[in-house]
């Protein structure tokens, strides 16, 4: 039992870690809380397995192919949902935009893809218990991403230009920084992310379009127990999830595992708001 | 030329004598086509049933034209797609009701449009003919001129039921569903009837089909002693992961249940072929194989398909079955009764052991039910061979 809590809870974790990062990248470069991280996590799973299965592409190129649109599919949210609602963010209107064209993109794959999960290919054929890739390759994929955000964020000029952008915008434009094309990498950037967690545990959660609204919620946990903008703390918040959920699993089982879920994340927003690892802000009287 | 008022009175008196005196209709309404509203869902997410049994329908339709029609009146097939989507099924309604003044109508052929489309139909009071199996459908008192081919979701439930108590006696069984609408329905419906039986309930549970690990469920329902499970679940991706589950644990107990769990979509799924061994879903007896042979009627309608060179390789043949019956019924109907909607409601109400492929259909006034319960048994999924399944071992052939 308890192998099977740690196994499955930590790769599905990883997956939720992703997508909760994925929030926090777009938000950080526009504050916009963009509804599309669902989306591009049941995009990459479906595109994977057309790429790779249905095409009969190499891994690799399937795997660069994903991330390629993933990337695209940020840049157009960005061009199409956010751009035209940041003038009056504070109406919330891109509640309304990112989630109508999330909403929009998922109609059009459960058309052209089907309603029905298809499977995902074993990528590496190694195996059974931890050694399978539906274990792991999330995991990874989880490792590589906080490590190379923390590389790009501190030790290239682009990323320090993302953070400027994120702790002040009207400052790193005053500065000289191109806010509209960073703000569009951010969003290429998230895409790849979210497509990434996809694609990755896709093994385990399938090649389906009904995956949108379960990564959009399950994502948006570790991002509410972490604090809003804290990859750190998507991560720790995107783990505990996926332990906790597969615990409730094997305790309470059937659908009191969800309420169990829904339980913990609302006494933990109660006690302590500003998530986990978000530090209080102050408030201006 | 004017026309006085006068004229207009004379005219219309002359009108309504010739019709109070009963003269006959002109010879061109005896040749008309007999029009028939079809409303089969052939695009969308619910579309592959609808796709496979239109093969049959259009199959039926185009013979009996090509063999003279209806006593030399053809039949007009008026196909409206309602593209898995109730609302179009409902305005296709309005249309071929009152608009097309169909004389009778087929479908829809999914349930989640159907269930919105009969009362509209009723209330137009045409004739339908309905292929689905919600239970709800039919009613004589609300919907008269509402008849069905095939079973309904409790005879579909109450075969599993049989086949696991009856046929494998066996007495401990666990049942699961989702957490949709007909999953829980299923499971609220089927357990009272699986405990009148004599069966023991030993696991009961609703299930969010998207939890990726169900190994919890599994290890709690071999804990309690269960000797079958029983999913009821059109979600393929659900199902697979029980057979799945089970075949990694080693657990060699039966899996029965709905007919998804012989699908494609669910084979496509597993990780290993023989994780369906063992597995058993809903079929038809008219339509399975017993001995490596499908019965007398349903082997001559293979041999027609493939005269017609009608592909069923890539569906199923119940459905394919299906559409056939529907069409060939409706032009018996028409045959024996006319196309008058209470001669047809007057008629229908009297069929007795209509010979089908897919089913033998049997209409009282009080029973708009057509499909026997001996007919509904289960198949072993891993034995599909030209769209169509072996019966599950224990049953006569």
């Amino acid at each position: 039992m308890l192998e099977s809590i740690v196994s499955y809870g930590l790769a599905v974790g990883a997956v939720y870690a992703l997508i909760g990062i994925t929030y926090n990248v777009m938000f950080s470069a526009s504050r916009v809380f963009s509804f599309t991280a669902g989306m591009l996590g049941m995009l990459g799973g479906v595109l994977g397995a057309l790429f790779i299965t249905k095409f009969g592409l190499p891994v690799i190129v399937g795997l660069v192919l994903v991330l390629a649109c993933g990337a695209l599919l940020g840049i157009v949210t960005e061009i199409l949902t956010v751009r035209p609602v940041l003038k009056s963010i504070e109406q919330h209107l891109y509640v309304l935009s990112t989630l109508a064209f999330a909403l929009m993109v998922q109609q059009l794959t459960a058309i052209e893809w089907g309603t029905e999960a298809q499977p995902f290919p074993r990528l590496i054929p190694i195996g059974p218990g931890w050694l399978d890739q539906q274990f792991w390759l999330p995991m990874l994929a989880c490792a590589v991403t906080i490590v190379g955000l923390e590389l790009l964020y501190r030790k290239t000029l682009i990323g320090r230009a993302f953070l400027a952008i994120a702790e002040d915008s009207y400052a790193a434009r005053a500065l000289g920084l191109p806010e509209t094309r960073l703000r569009m990498a951010s969003f290429a950037l998230a895409g790849m992310i979210g497509t990434l967690a996809g694609f990755t545990g896709a093994e385990m959660l399938l090649a389906f379009f009904g995956n949108q609204s379960i990564l959009n919620f399950y994502g948006f946990v570790p991002v509410a127990l972490g604090g809003m903008g804290s990859n750190r703390g998507a991560v720790i918040g995107g783990l505990a999830l996926g332990l906790f959920q597969q615990a409730a699993n094997f305790l309470v089982g059937g659908i009191f595992a969800a309420v169990a879920v829904f339980v913990v994340f609302i006494i933990v927003l109660l006690l302590r708001p500003e998530g986990l690892a978000g530090a209080a802000t102050a408030r201006r009287v | 030329m004017s026309i006085s008022r006068r004229q207009i009175l004379a005219g219309s008196a002359v009108s309504a004598a010739a019709l109070a005196s009963g003269f006959p209709a002109p010879a061109i309404a005896q040749n008309e086509p007999i029009k028939i509203g079809y409303l089969p869902a052939l695009t969308g997410p619910s579309s592959s049933t609808g796709v496979g049994i239109n093969r049959g329908t259009q199959l039926a339709v185009e013979l009996i034209n090509k063999e003279g029609g209806i006593k030399g009146r053809k039949i007009e097939l008026i196909s409206r797609d309602t593209q898995s989507d109730p609302t179009k099924a409902v305005n296709a309604v309005a249309e071929l009701t009152q608009r097309a003044k169909v004389s009778m109508i087929f479908g829809p052929l999914n349930s989640g449009e159907a269930l919105a489309a009969t009362p509209l139909i009723a209330r137009d009071k045409v004739p339908m003919l309905h292929p689905c199996w919600v239970d709800e459908l039919i009613d004589v008192k609300k919907y008269p001129m509402a008849f069905r081919i095939a079973p309904t979701n409790t005879q579909v439930g109450a075969g599993a039921n049989y086949y696991v108590v009856d046929v494998l006696k066996l007495k401990k069984v666990a049942v699961i569903s989702d957490t949709t609408g007909y999953g829980t329905a299923s499971v609220n419906t089927y357990v009272p009837m699986l405990k009148a039986k004599g069966a023991e309930v030993v696991y009961q549970n609703h299930i969010d089909a998207a939890n990726p690990d169900l190994k919890p469920e599994l290890l709690r329902m071999q804990a309690a002693g269960a000797q079958a499970i029983m999913p009821w679940s059109v979600n393929a991706g659900f199902l697979s992961r029980i057979c799945n589950t089970r075949g990694a644990m080693g657990w060699d107990v039966p899996i029965v249940g709905q007919t998804t769990l012989g699908s494609g979509q669910t084979k496509a799924l597993l990780e290993k072929p023989e994780y369906w061994n063992k597995v058993y879903s809903n079929n038809f007896r008219q339509v399975c194989y017993a001995n490596g042979k499908l019965p007398p009627r349903a082997q001559e309608f293979v041999d027609r398909l493939k005269a017609a060179k009608i592909g069923f390789g890539d569906t199923l043949l119940w459905w394919v079955a299906l559409g056939w019956d529907g069409g060939t019924i409706m032009a018996d109907i028409f045959k024996n009764a006319g196309t008058k909607n209470d001669d047809v409601v007057a008629y229908m109400n009297k069929v007795k052991g209509w010979p089908g492929i897919y089913g033998t259909v049997t209409w009282t006034p009080e029973q708009h039910n057509g499909f026997p319960d001996s007919e509904v048994v289960m198949c072993e999924v891993n034995s599909l061979k030209d769209g169509a399944f072996n019966l599950a071992p224990g049953y006569s052939a």
